[in-house]
């Protein structure tokens, strides 16, 4: 089983952000850490391998710090990396982002690409499916488990509301992963001094600029957002908020 | 039922050689990594032939990412520096060249400038930095020439063969609360190396080992120590002028207690402020951050901070013991660098020259002695010839009975201090004994209930939220988050001490002293004083101030799964 | 011809899903906003009853979009099928709820025409004659408002909640239901999905429960969720979680709120140490009255909080649990 991975270096879940002069992005000056399902991702690929043989590619898209993600995969035991690097990179869309994938890799032959559902940073979830497209590959999203079977794999989807489905699909495909579907492996000291040996091959823009285009949606501005809703703070100390609260309860609320 | 961290026993290690592995990726360490890599090269590139490695060289750093833990005010001497990369000053993230200082006693409303500043706080030549910022380039220099720097690692035991050290242990990883196995268990490697170098910082939990096994500290003082409680603050524009330092005496604190504030300032508007309160105190209500807060109070820092808002909090303790309180550094298999030695000018306020002076000098050693292929006692003795004969030791021997000085209070420590800078650091007698913090401490039934003077540093800090803030909400400002299904890493020898004695004798002082809420007293009826001890190990901040300062001497802090701890960004 | 607007309602296994009514209350803004005219589909093996449910609403015509090979639902069919409809009709603007169904396809139809989507969006503005839709970014610290720099057809997705269902306007009479056959080569679909099935024996129905107290990350350790269920029945409430909690297995699938466990809108939600990721507040943001506590004074959750307690719940909770109780004993 060939599979690649694709992944993501996002800031850190509770980094305090800050816009930049643009006020169309964020200061850079964060700390970063992978993209969380994408973690999940790596993990479901790095298990598969174990069960079938085969290789794990990572690919990263990012300037020069997102190298960081890729190391840590290939320090828990993904075979290659593939780093598109170039601070441009931040700055696509999705669909964008899925031709430069598309494009780095077209001399490759997978037999399953997965990525996480969605980013934490973006929150779109499209990347996976629209690479699944431009590949003319089946896909599936939000996926929990993965099987092999003789005509492909078959997977299983969660759907809303506590609802999951089994879907047999056909192999080439394009799998988004759900986050906290296993335990995430920990790299090893070993793992670490063999990923330094392990190809990483860079791209730079102008390998895949035929490729890409214009971004097709533009972000005009971030902000922090407007509360419309009115929060009373609850203050004192723990005794005299119990009795705020059970007041409001009572008399304001009426479930009491 | 607390369980307590440990290694997994009956799991079989990894073993991994390494000619050198060093203990943590602070500034000793990484300018240890750095100058050994240097002097390798120059090596490699006059004999060809004989080649040395640096293939397995390592830096073993707890944090998620270089820098992370490192936490100082922070301002930089650039001597040693200048040393290790001449010309470091055009690289170097450096917040501003230092353009006044001044030194304050306040009073709760008052200040008196000191009109001359005391020789050793004159920092003019020096750097205000991020040290987080500061470790973080340095580190990346380090991994450019080569060396590995293991992130999200720590050294949890080291290896004994005999009285040599052979090597350290790294944590166990994916054991849960219970101390079981995880389904993504991994047992800590044992890397068997041919040189053992500590630079853990204040306090490190391998020295503390290393120290006990052989009896290190027979001959020295016993160290003593402060804990320096941080906030960085953005400012509106003009408050502070980049390179603004000032340091504060008096108030909070009373003549009972040791310790100081500082002010820097930094570039982008950013403010760095701190109080240092000496693990020496005597009331053991005391609460360290409490006095952090007291201090924002005062008029001169509130008009300071006015329409500011505070961005990162932490904490870290710092050692104060000067040269009489420094071990042996170096013996079979090992050495000791920075803040784990001791090498701290207390008088100036300042290590982290000294700690990278102190691991250029032990990676010149060791590369002698991977030459030689020895790393006996002997061989690596050198290291503290070389101490001995640098200005480490000037320096030091300087201020060598500073802080003693102090343990009869400010205004004796005043007078010593006038003395021993007459004296050349001599005062009454060469050696000024010392009696360890945490032996100061009284016991409640000799206070007096309400606190007398000390009443405003009792207790926890209830904060404002817009210029003071409680020890919660500071302590969310440290972004300090740990793997929370895991032993607890703060390992209380005999918890009965904490509800039977403890509880009784100092009311608990582990509540107050801890800068992040790890301890906390619970009701329990099942226990004689209604009270028992109870953890939260993931808000550690990783700064040993529970290791120094519990009187009965019964807390060990050793190292949480690696990845774990603060985010000091920044500060 | 008059720039349009199209909505897919979304159906499942023969019934409408309710978020398709919120999909129609934006579009109805919006027609408004820009002089537009709105119009719907349904796409499905047997879409017609569907339709006309939809076509009672105020808009211009429903397009019931039909084959066989649309039940089961697969991406390849719902993007071929779609792909035919907007192919002759190009409207301006297709939105969509922001279901899993339709993540599933809708980048996938978008970008087999070269256009995109903006998805899970949660407002829109209609300024100087451009549109500009509204989303949260970086789990809810920033709204980033975003523009289309393409042709059309756009695509947008809605947040479940964004807009309320109930204020989808009925139109004076039943709009027309046009009935499109689309064809769907062989071949077309390349996935063969199962049966859709429950893994949770639904032991309780929290869409029923009137007071829900909830626990996040905060709680810490699975022990301590005991103090939560402690005020849960001194309220006479129901318990639940936020997904992390049920992922490790600490509460039964079945308790957890959010947009892969349920959605509700009791009087009274209970956040204690929820931070309030999106995902978790999608499900709960419709409650009457939320209360939550939590030591961050930053947390997202306190956005939509009507009651924010900042501070240790452990400190909190115990206190609050006996003045409850005493409360109901009526002292």
């Amino acid at each position: 089983m060939k599979i690649l991975v694709c992944m993501k270096q996002v800031p850190q879940k509770d980094a305090p952000l800050k816009l930049n002069e643009t006020g169309a992005w964020i200061r850079e000056d964060v700390s970063y850490e992978v993209n969380e399902p994408d973690a999940y991702a790596l993990e479901e690929a790095l298990r598969q391998k174990e069960k079938h043989t085969g290789e794990v590619v990572v690919i990263t898209s990012g300037p020069a710090r997102a190298q960081q993600v890729l190391r840590e995969a290939l320090a828990k035991g993904a075979d290659r990396a593939i780093h598109l690097e170039d601070n441009a990179f931040v700055g696509l869309d999705a669909f964008n982002t899925a031709k430069a994938f598309a494009a780095a890799i077209k001399d490759e032959k997978f037999d399953l690409i997965f990525t996480g559902l969605q980013s934490d940073d973006y929150g779109y979830a499209q990347t996976g499916v629209i690479l699944a497209e431009l590949l003319g590959w089946p896909h599936a999203t939000i996926i929990m488990q993965i099987e092999k079977t003789d005509a492909g794999i078959r997977v299983k989807r969660e759907l809303e509301a506590g609802f999951f489905q089994f879907v047999d699909m056909p192999l080439p495909a394009v799998l988004t992963i759900q986050s906290g579907i296993n335990k995430l492996r920990y790299a090893t000291l070993i793992g670490i001094k063999q990923a330094k040996n392990k190809p990483l091959r860079k791209v730079t823009l102008a390998e895949v600029q035929s490729a890409i285009g214009e971004n097709l949606q533009k972000i005009e501005r971030l902000y922090v957002p407007q509360k419309t809703k009115k929060t009373e703070h609850i203050e004192g100390s723990p005794f005299e908020i119990a009795k705020k609260l059970v007041d409001k309860l009572r008399n304001e609320l009426r479930v009491l | 039922m607390l369980i307590f961290r440990k290694p997994m026993e009956g799991v079989e290690r990894p073993q991994m050689p390494a000619d050198v592995v060093i203990v943590g990726g602070g500034p000793a360490g990484m300018a240890c990594a750095l100058r050994l890599s240097q002097l390798i090269d120059q090596h490699n590139a006059t004999y060809p032939d004989s080649r040395l490695s640096k293939e397995n060289v390592y830096v073993l750093e707890k944090a998620r990412e270089i820098g992370q833990h490192c936490l100082s005010g922070a301002l930089l001497d650039p001597r040693s520096m200048r040393e290790l990369i001449p010309g470091f000053e055009k690289e170097a993230p450096l917040d501003a060249e230092v353009t006044k200082e001044a030194v304050y006693f306040l009073t709760e409303k008052r200040k008196f400038k000191l009109p001359i500043t005391p020789p050793p706080l004159r920092d003019h030549g020096n750097y205000v930095i991020s040290l987080n910022r500061f470790v973080k380039w340095l580190g990346g220099k380090v991994e450019e020439t080569g060396i590995t720097i293991f992130t999200g690692f720590a050294g949890s035991e080291l290896l004994f063969d005999g009285d040599r050290v052979t090597g350290v242990q790294t944590d166990d990883k994916g054991v849960d609360k219970e101390g079981h196995q995880k389904s993504n268990f991994e047992p800590g490697y044992d890397l068997n190396a041919k040189i053992t170098i500590l630079a853990e910082g204040p306090r490190g939990s391998l020295t503390k080992q290393l120290v006990s096994k052989f009896d290190l500290a027979k001959n020295a003082n016993p160290q003593t120590y402060g804990i320096g409680v941080k906030e960085l603050w953005e400012v509106p524009s003009g408050s502070v002028a980049p390179g603004e330092v000032t340091y504060t005496l008096g108030w909070p604190l009373t003549p009972k207690e040791y310790g100081g504030a500082w002010i820097y300032g930094g570039k982008d508007n950013i403010v760095s402020l701190g109080f240092v309160t000496g693990l020496d105190y005597p009331d053991p209500r005391l609460d360290p951050q409490r006095v952090l807060q007291d201090f924002k109070q005062h008029p001169m820092v509130a008009k300071l901070l006015e329409g500011g808002k505070m961005i990162r909090y932490g904490a870290k303790s710092m050692p104060y013991g000067g040269w009489w309180a420094i071990p042996p550094v170096a013996g079979n298999g090992w050495m000791i660098l920075g803040d784990s030695a001791g090498f701290l000018n207390s008088a100036r306020l300042k290590g982290i020259h000294l700690a990278i002076k102190s691991g250029m000098l032990a990676a010149e050693t060791a590369f002698e002695a991977l030459k030689k292929d020895d790393s006996s006692a002997a061989a690596l003795g050198e290291y503290q010839k070389k101490v001995e004969s640098s200005w480490i030791k000037d320096e030091l021997w300087k201020v060598r009975n500073m802080h003693q000085g102090f343990e009869q209070g400010m205004y004796a420590g005043m007078f010593h201090t006038g003395l021993q800078m007459i004296t050349g650091g001599r005062g009454l007698r060469n050696r000024y004994p010392a009696k360890a913090g945490h032996e100061h401490m009284r016991r409640l039934a000799q206070l007096p209930a309400d606190g007398g003077n000390e009443a405003h540093l009792l207790g926890p800090a209830k904060g404002d939220g817009k210029l003071t803030f409680d020890k919660l909400t500071d302590l969310y400002h440290s972004g300090t988050k740990h793997e929370e299904d895991q032993p607890a890493h703060l390992v209380i020898y005999d918890t009965h001490v904490c509800n039977t004695r403890c509880v009784k004798e100092f009311g608990s002082p582990c509540q107050n002293f801890c800068p992040a809420n790890v301890y906390e007293m619970v009701d329990d009826s099942t226990q004689p004083n209604g009270k028992r001890i109870s953890l939260n190990p993931s808000n550690c901040v990783h700064c040993k101030t529970c290791d120094i300062a519990d009187p009965y001497q019964i807390i060990t802090w050793v190292p949480p799964e690696g990845g774990g701890g603060p985010n000091y960004d920044g500060m | 011809m008059p720039d349009t607007i199209l909505v897919v309602a979304e159906q499942r296994e023969g019934k409408l899903n309710r978020v398709s009514w919120e999909t129609i209350t934006a579009a109805q803004s919006i027609a408004a906003a820009t002089g537009w005219t709105l119009e719907a589909a349904v796409v499905g093996a047997g879409p017609t009853a569907i339709a006309a449910e939809v076509a009672a609403k105020k808009l211009a015509k429903v397009y019931a979009v039909e084959s066989p090979k649309l039940e089961p639902y697969t991406p390849d069919a719902f993007a071929a099928a779609l792909k035919q409809l907007l192919a002759t009709k190009p409207p301006k603007l297709v939105l969509m709820p922001h279901t899993y169904q339709v993540r599933d396809f809708v980048p996938k139809l978008a970008t087999a025409m070269g256009r995109t989507v903006i998805s899970d969006c949660i407002g829109f503005r209609h300024e100087n004659g451009k549109l500009v839709f509204t989303r949260q970014m970086f789990q809810g610290k920033f709204a980033a408002d975003v523009s289309f720099n393409s042709d059309a057809p756009w695509f947008a997705t809605f947040q479940n909640g964004a807009f309320r269902g109930d204020k989808a306007e009925a139109g004076a009479s039943a709009a027309p239901v046009e009935t499109v056959n689309v064809d769907i080569a062989d071949g077309v679909v390349r996935n063969q999905p199962q049966e859709v099935f429950k893994e949770a024996k639904q032991a309780v129905d929290l869409t029923q429960a009137e007071i829900i107290v909830s626990v996040g990350r905060g709680i810490k350790e699975q022990k301590n969720i005991e103090i939560a269920k402690q005020l849960a029945d001194a309220l006479g409430g129901d318990l639940a979680a936020s997904r992390p909690i049920c992922d490790s297995g600490w509460l039964p699938m079945d308790r957890q709120i959010g947009s892969s466990g349920q959605t509700v809108a009791p009087k009274l939600y209970l956040a204690l140490g929820i931070s309030g990721a999106i995902q978790h507040i999608v499900g709960m943001k419709g409650s009457r009255t939320i209360i939550a506590v939590n030591k961050d004074s930053e947390a997202p959750i306190f956005e939509i909080a009507d009651y924010a307690i900042v501070g240790n719940l452990f400190d909190i909770v115990p206190p609050l649990i006996e003045e409850v109780k005493k409360a109901k004993a009526g002292s």
